[in-house]
């Protein structure tokens, strides 16, 4: 076991290499140039004269842009592995503070979206494999594929347009920011109650649409071990239902699902363009996108390294958690 | 022990949510002295020497200040920084007194050394300040004169030379000449000025907020401190206002004729619109065949309906121009009609100009080139798209091909960049006075702003010797003669200018509309309700 687990780490560093490389490529050679834009997104748009030319090539030099892309690669490659992942070319701040400022807020949110989901969808998915085809089972199925359909962009702006009325509407809940101006004011209690007031909106928008998706999962998990024999004979040995369900079936059921496991890591770290955008959230999608928008290479660079690296580190972990679980999978010697 | 039912769990959770929710503890309170308003985006950096972009100069011109300050009332140059100044008789060069008494806002006197270690930084290569130091390029010499002077001589005369010196935010050189690199100050995140206003806290991607300065040498306003909330969304934001949690904020036009104009809202808010110096346009490159001709881009003018682009998609908030000066300006001849839209006409001159339909496949052509270009315009731009249906329909009843394509803004920029375009949609903000060189003279069409390719010898001369000429009537007249050539050789077909609308809430009192825009260091406070923190 502890054999595997070095192998699969060391075979980790090429495909992280592999992955880097490729990343770095395609965004340095996306059209646009952080200096001309720099240069240009003055007052006057596009203003600027010939001197311009000579000032993109300054501010090339200043960012060390004027280099082959390869020596590039290189010195980044060289900040990296000490884990200096620069400073950002926007506003000169180091991109590792930048992210952590970003992270605590989307980890927050997908902490409490994946949390909602699957306390939701498990006992669904499990609750409409019970009776299939089953007045339930149906109703479940209509509503989730509603739910699914919804695009998130609409139902924030709805959301929005319903709980920011001014008064016309339910006044309810902030439709902007992770906690109120000022919050630190208050007692501790007082503050999460805060935060948890603001998140009530976003959240809402982050997992309606993950429902079906896991609901359905469970479902098909589940009727495929509901039929088998263990079950059948815990049944006959006059267990309760609830036992039955709960104790031999779900269990078993759950193994699949540890593949959806592979995903969870990098997705808890990767925040909602659109969510974030509307609800005016300083996480990491805005983060990202503002980055990609601004060719801040650094920021981007490091966003998708440590995506890399946490995507690596999941599958890994899914595949150990799959021996744990399941005592017919084992590595190494046999 | 008895393990707690699932059902009594949920409802457990629920009723301590419901108490958390229901118990008032988590309100905040929020200061009726302090002005709140809203950003799409973050500033880049609060450094006025290194910013370049409008959301920081927006919020660094209530912190830092220049020599001189430009009076909202009257459009002139008066004393800020420096109490008197004067030009020498060759305007090459310009000495500045600067005022007594001036502390920042850590306590430290404000000396002649700010103002030598302010230019000499936007001078030094090493800055991030490219942009700004293509303005001083004919800066030859900054010199100290005495104690409380400094002089600043060019090698040209320039009639924005003052103006650019007078203007130019001061930074300090105790804070900023301590060694460290410029472009990574500590500083450019937490900076000390001169100005009404003190810098409290940035919190990335959440707010800026700004105290009132108490020291301040001046007279000191009646609002205790501005927040900007960063907002990306302006739905979002509107709303916002709207539940109470924005005093005052710029709208959009759609805004501002469909949302505003409930009693509710009316009772709780002020409107205000102006017109600053802004102009919109579609760029032809008169590079490509098609648009070389002055006669097609005539008739492209008289295809384009202004006026119903301003009714429809501006709501009415905007005025069609005909020129890149200021609206309200003097410089504007008021003498050239703006060519109408007239599709009649504008068919007989795509005739008259030899674009006609040879191969009667409906598109025309000239030299077997047909009539087929593209438009390009940013993907976040609803107006320019919006502009581009309009084209691409009207064009083609009279059988010119128009395709318009959504583009990123970066790359847009770069294809600009290489005049690798044939028309596009953009907007300019522009100053009181802008000297159209940047934009206009043939010099810039190759690597500069001309876009268009615009090159006229008659025009160059006009723009050259306004540059050197000092008296304001002299100069209205040279541009006035540029406008009428501009007119007739239509490189682009301005479009309009965009009007601003501001909403305030009506607890502030004084709310003064000049041209410009508002001056929120006049306004007073009256009586409010409550205000809650949302």
């Amino acid at each position: 076991m502890f054999s595997y687990v070095i192998k699969r780490l060391l075979l980790m560093i090429p495909t992280f290499f592999g992955i880097v490389v490729v990343t770095f490529a395609v965004v340095h050679l996306a059209p646009g140039d952080p200096a001309e834009l720099k240069a240009q997104s003055a007052r006057e748009a596009i203003a600027s004269d010939q001197a311009t030319q000579q000032i993109v090539a300054e501010t090339r030099a200043l960012y060390g842009l004027d280099k082959p892309l390869v020596v590039q690669f290189g010195l980044w490659m060289k900040r990296v592995v000490t884990l200096d992942f620069g400073t950002s070319f926007r506003d000169h701040r180091p991109v590792i503070d930048k992210i952590g400022d970003a992270l605590p807020i989307t980890l927050t949110l997908n902490v409490l979206t994946i949390l909602i989901v699957y306390l939701v969808s498990i006992p669904l998915g499990v609750y409409t494999a019970l009776k299939p085809r089953g007045v339930a089972d149906r109703a479940a199925t209509v509503g989730l594929l509603v739910l699914y359909s919804l695009p998130s962009f609409w139902v924030a702006m709805m959301l929005i347009v319903a709980f920011g009325g001014g008064g016309d509407w339910f006044n309810w809940f902030p439709i902007t920011g992770f906690v109120s101006d000022h919050a630190d004011l208050l007692p501790w209690y007082g503050w999460v109650a805060n935060v948890a007031w603001h998140l009530v909106l976003p959240v809402a928008c982050l997992t309606y649409g993950g429902f079906a998706f896991l609901s359905r999962f469970a479902r098909t998990a589940m009727l495929e071990v509901i039929r088998q024999d263990y079950v059948r004979t815990a049944r006959a040995k006059g267990l309760s239902e609830w036992c039955v369900v709960t104790k031999h079936a779900l269990r078993n059921a759950l193994i699949p699902m540890l593949t959806l496991m592979g995903t969870l890591l990098p997705a808890l770290l990767g925040g909602s363009v659109i969510v974030e955008q509307i609800f005016a959230i300083p996480g990491m999608g805005r983060l990202g996108f503002e980055s990609v928008l601004a060719r801040d290479y650094p920021v981007i660079m490091a966003i998708a390294t440590i995506s890399a690296v946490l995507t690596l580190l999941s599958i890994l972990i899914t595949d150990i958690l799959y021996a744990v679980v399941d005592p017919r999978v084992t590595f190494g010697k046999r | 022990m008895r393990r707690p039912s699932p059902r009594s769990v949920v409802l457990g959770v629920c009723a301590l949510i419901a108490l958390m929710i229901s118990s008032c503890d988590f309100r905040v309170e929020r200061s009726p002295d302090v002005l709140t308003t809203s950003l799409l985006g973050d500033p880049t950096i609060l450094n006025p020497v290194l910013a370049t972009d409008a959301y920081a100069q927006g919020i660094l011109s209530y912190i830092y200040q220049g020599l001189l300050d430009l009076d909202i009332e009257t459009m002139e140059l008066v004393p800020m920084l420096a109490e008197r100044w004067e030009a020498s008789e060759d305007h090459l060069s310009y000495t500045y007194w600067i005022r007594e008494g001036v502390r920042w806002q850590d306590g430290t006197p404000f000396t002649v050394d700010d103002v030598l270690f302010t230019f000499e930084t936007i001078l030094d290569p090493k800055v991030d300040a490219a942009r700004l130091r293509n303005y001083f390029r004919n800066l030859k010499a900054i010199e100290r004169v005495g104690d409380r002077g400094v002089r600043f001589v060019f090698t040209e005369p320039y009639f924005r030379a003052h103006i650019m010196c007078g203007r130019q935010p001061i930074i300090p050189k105790h804070i900023f000449g301590d060694g460290q690199e410029m472009n990574s100050h500590p500083a450019n995140r937490t900076p000390v000025g001169t100005g009404p206003y003190r810098f409290a806290e940035w919190k990335t991607g959440q707010r800026v907020r700004l105290d009132r300065f108490e020291g301040y040498w001046g007279d000191k306003p009646a609002i205790r401190g501005i927040v900007y909330k960063i907002i990306p969304e302006q739905v979002t934001a509107f709303q916002l206002m709207r539940k109470g949690g924005l005093d005052a904020d710029t709208v959009s036009a759609v805004q501002w004729a469909r949302q505003t104009e409930d009693r509710a809202f009316n009772e709780r808010f002020s409107k205000h619109r102006f017109f600053p110096p802004n102009y919109f346009f579609v760029a032809w490159n008169n590079r490509k065949p098609y648009f070389s001709d002055p006669l097609v881009r005539r008739a492209m003018t008289m295809l384009i309906d202004r006026e119903a682009i301003v009714r429809e998609l501006l709501f009415g908030q905007g005025h069609v121009i005909d020129s890149s000066f200021y609206l309200y300006g003097r410089e504007v001849d008021r003498d050239i009609t703006p060519l109408p839209y007239d599709p009649a006409q504008a068919v007989k001159l795509l005739d008259a100009s030899g674009w006609i339909d040879h191969d009667g496949d409906g598109i025309r052509d000239k030299d077997g080139t047909p009539f087929r270009f593209v438009y390009l315009y940013p993907a976040e731009s609803r107006l320019a798209r919006s502009i581009g249906i309009f084209m691409r329909e009207d064009l083609a009843k009279v059988g010119i091909d128009c395709e318009p394509r959504q583009i990123e803004w970066a790359t847009l920029l770069k294809l600009l960049g290489e005049r690798n375009y044939d028309a596009t949609q953009l907007g300019y903000t522009g100053q009181l006075e802008s000297d159209p060189f940047q934009v206009w003279h043939s010099s810039q069409a190759e690597a500069g702003s001309n876009l268009s390719g615009f090159a006229d010898a008659r025009a160059d001369a006009l723009i050259e010797e306004a540059r050197r000429t000092f008296d304001r009537d002299r100069r209205i007249e040279l541009y006035r003669e540029f406008q009428r050539i501009v007119h007739a050789a239509q490189p682009v077909t301005f479009l309009f200018t965009s009007a601003t609308l501001e909403v305030v809430d009506r607890r502030f009192t004084d709310v003064v509309d000049y041209p410009m825009g508002l001056d929120l260091m006049k306004w007073g406070i009256g009586p409010s309700a409550v205000l809650y923190e949302w």
